[in-house]
């Protein structure tokens, strides 16, 4: 919490030089595999995937559909501090906006990567198809990121403002191009933006469940095909386990931001209210996936039942386990009980991560074991596990995301510069 | 070879060389006949056919012979003769030099030219270019008669110039029961062509699409590879061309590609579609088209698959498509095939 003294103090990025330097050597390694292996996929083509006709969607896929419910779960997060005016949220409000508008990035750059013909991706703009969830799905992925640039807009233009003000030369061009030139801060300034800021999270609130991530649900549930993909809740378990991601990513974000670059104390409180929702959002996750998982099973529809026994005791059934099961949801359920333990940034920031990295289990788990069984008695059995390439890809788009992400943390006022709440 | 007349083969009736020809001889038309119905000029026309026997066998150059008959035929058919292409002038491999090429009055140019502009005209015609037809396109197979021999499997793969790992076709063989009550079914599955394609409906820049003629079609110019519609095939129909290539087992594997959906792309090269697009059984579309029939009826070695007019209730297929063996794969998904079989 900022104290009067501290008020407009404005001094981004890390507090720490050499933490600053080891930080952008990873994401340097990270981003140099990805483009070799990069440069691979294109040279190569789609050949240097192990994606065959019977297992078409991959890594690619997954990591697409994850990041996607990544920002939709940040979004939807920071819509408690903007719209729902839930108390003591603004201060990771544009931390989330700001983690959605990466993540959305990211998820469209594997989107890119995933298309038999990158040259043509345009070609959704071009043509449509009123039938196509995809085809839909894009259009919403360019509105949402359309509302997200404007809620952070919005969110932080006063800031912005203060620190163009304060500045001078290129840095306050710089500032003041951000804030597209509106230097108001006056109070007047400040309750038109807010006004602003919540009518574009109501925008987006429906935009993020429905079109967005349910969509994206949508899009596996309508294969008729792919009885294991094929039902109503689909969707909906789809936007939990993204609130569920989201919400972990944010608290992560949030302890590390503040104590590493900030070098600010974490709010316990706060941290403790992000823990609570994360609770919930396991809960309600693994009953709907347990609901969801009853049903196929009591369906005694073979298909389903052989593509959960893949799932379950297939070849990558530890994916099922230790990472479904065990990193985002009994783990950090372990260490969510606890309430001294919701109020102790490190081991948040442990349940967080684990969180984040067990819901990519998720997506792979929704993504590959529909296309093992084949679609017709006669026809080939897939098989599928991510080449070199796909992973080397994968690493260094996230690398890209990381990078994005530090640079925007190093120069734009992420924290609110009044401290917590909005005035 | 000098196969002596009385070199005969146990059973096979002798049959001497001499007699053979005076066959061919006895239906041989007359040639004078023949010409008469033309407008053109019969003496020409014998004498010219008489030379050129002569040319084939080596006893007159292709240089004599154009030489001689250039100005006579430049007469004789005027405008048709200098603007056609002469066939002995054909790039690369041409029967005359070039200088008698060159001093000729007919156009010079390959054979191939000619042939790839009269496609063209037909294709680009008024009544709407491919799949534009009036009949609809159905397929049934008789699994009675189908043996899993795999050969329109094979036929398919040479008409259709398809690449490893893509194959319209397959046999899908099933095996039920216990020993000693086995039984074995083949099932040859080649795109269903649906009324109510899946593939069609999820595909966002809707690169594939029904034809009037009811053949789902794939523009390879405007597929972004996304393989949505591969996905969403209840059939399993559908092959990513992973670009690929045969060239390991044939030499000149990619010189030639089909002319899918009455396109002709040329070689197969890489970074060109169809690599990177999806792929699919056309009904031969481009066969269909010339009023053939798809390259795998033609080879069936069981005689069990037919094609044919769906909506002429008249037709074979018509018929056999309404007969109680019929039936469609997966019915209760609401595709509506328009490839029907009969137990
Ligand atoms: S069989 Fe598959 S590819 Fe062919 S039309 Fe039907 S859904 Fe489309
Ligand atoms: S792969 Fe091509 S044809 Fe299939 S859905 Fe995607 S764009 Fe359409």
């Amino acid at each position: 919490m900022a104290t009067q003294s501290s008020r407009f103090e404005f001094d981004p990025g890390f507090e720490d030089d050499r933490l600053r330097i080891v930080w952008y050597a990873i994401i340097g390694v990270l981003v140099a595999v990805g483009a070799y292996a990069t440069y691979l996929r294109l040279t190569g083509g789609m050949a240097t995937t192990n994606l065959t006709s019977i297992v078409p969607w991959g890594a690619w896929v997954a990591f697409y559909i994850y990041f996607v419910g990544l920002s939709a779960g940040a979004f939807l997060v920071s819509t408690m501090a903007n719209v729902f005016e839930v108390e003591g949220m603004h201060r990771i409000d544009r931390d989330a906006l700001f983690a959605a508008i990466i993540s959305m990035a990211v998820a469209l750059l594997f989107v890119w990567i995933d298309l038999g013909r990158m040259d043509r991706m345009y070609f959704p703009f071009l043509w449509r198809q009123l039938t196509s969830a995809l085809s839909w799905e894009v259009h919403a992925y360019v509105a949402y990121i359309g509302i997200l640039v404007t809620e952070l807009y919005f969110s932080m233009r006063i800031d912005l403002a203060r620190v163009a003000q304060r500045a001078s030369g290129l840095r306050q061009t710089f500032y003041a191009a951000l804030a597209l030139g509106r230097l108001d801060t006056s109070e007047g300034s400040q309750s038109f933006d807010q006004r602003w800021l919540k009518r574009a999270g109501i925008v987006g609130i429906p935009l993020a469940i429905f079109l967005v991530h349910g969509g994206t649900g949508v899009l596996f549930a309508v294969s008729k095909a792919r009885p294991y993909w094929n039902s109503g809740l689909f969707p909906v378990i789809f936007v939990i386990s993204a609130l569920l991601s989201g919400t972990a990513l944010v608290m992560v974000i949030y302890v590390l931001r503040t104590r590493l670059f900030d070098g600010d104390s974490v709010d316990p409180d706060l941290l403790d209210r992000l823990a609570q929702l994360l609770i919930g959002f396991i809960i309600v996750d693994a009953a709907l996936t347990a609901i969801e998982t009853f049903i196929a099973i009591a369906s005694l529809h073979p298909h389903e039942i052989e593509t959960w026994q893949v799932i379950m005791y297939g070849p990558m059934s530890w994916s099922f386990w230790w990472f479904m099961i065990g990193f985002s949801w009994v783990f950090p359920m372990v260490l969510l009980t606890k309430k001294s333990w919701r109020r102790t940034p490190s081991v948040m920031v442990l349940a967080g991560l684990s969180v984040v990295i067990g819901i990519v289990a998720v997506r792979f788990n929704i993504v590959v074991p529909a296309q093992i069984m084949p679609v017709m008695e006669g026809l080939p059995h897939g098989s599928y596990f991510p080449t070199l390439v796909e992973w080397g890809t994968s690493v260094g788009m996230i690398g890209v995301g990381l990078l994005l992400y530090t640079l925007g943390a190093e120069t734009l006022p992420l924290t609110p510069l009044t401290g917590g709440d909005h005035e | 070879m000098s196969t002596a007349d009385d070199d005969t083969l146990p059973g096979i009736p002798n049959v001497g060389k001499a007699d053979l020809d005076a066959m061919v001889e006895k239906e041989r038309p007359d040639p004078r006949e023949e010409l008469a119905d033309v407008e053109a000029d019969t003496d020409l026309g014998v004498a010219m056919a008489e030379d050129a026997q002569r040319v084939a066998r080596g006893e007159l150059s292709g240089d004599e012979y154009w030489e001689k008959y250039d100005e006579a035929a430049a007469a004789e058919f005027g405008e048709a003769y200098q603007e056609t292409p002469n066939p002995a002038v054909d790039a690369g491999d041409q029967t005359v030099s070039t200088e008698t090429a060159e001093s000729l009055s007919c156009a010079v140019g390959s054979m191939d030219t000619v042939a790839t502009e009269s496609t063209q005209v037909e294709g680009d015609g008024p009544d709407g270019g491919i799949g534009a037809g009036d009949e609809k396109w159905g397929m049934v197979i008789d699994l009675q008669k189908c043996v899993g021999c795999d050969s329109c499997t094979v036929a398919c793969k040479s008409e259709n110039r398809t690449p490893p790992g893509v194959s319209y076709n397959v046999v899908m063989e099933e095996e039920h029961g216990e020993f000693p009550n086995v039984t074995r079914t083949n099932v040859p599955r080649p795109c269903m062509q649906c009324d109510n394609p899946p593939c069609v409906q999820v595909c966002p820049v809707s690169a594939t699409y029904k034809m009037d003629d009811g053949v789902v079609n794939i523009d390879y110019d405007r597929c972004i590879g996304c393989r949505y519609c591969n996905i969403a095939c209840p059939y399993g129909a559908r092959y990513f061309d992973f670009g690929e290539n045969y060239d390991d087992e044939v030499d000149g594997a990619g010189e030639l590609t089909s002319s899918e959906y009455g396109v002709d792309r040329g070689p197969r090269e890489e970074g060109k579609s169809p690599i990177g697009n999806i792929r699919k059984c056309s009904f031969c579309t481009h066969r269909l088209e010339r009023g053939e029939e798809p390259a795998c009826v033609e080879t069936c070695v069981g005689d069990a698959r037919n094609m044919g007019d769906l909506e002429n209730p008249d037709s074979d297929v018509a018929q056999m498509a309404d007969s109680s063996r019929a039936f469609q794969l997966k019915e209760d998904e609401g595709t509506d095939p328009n490839v029907y079989y009969l137990k």
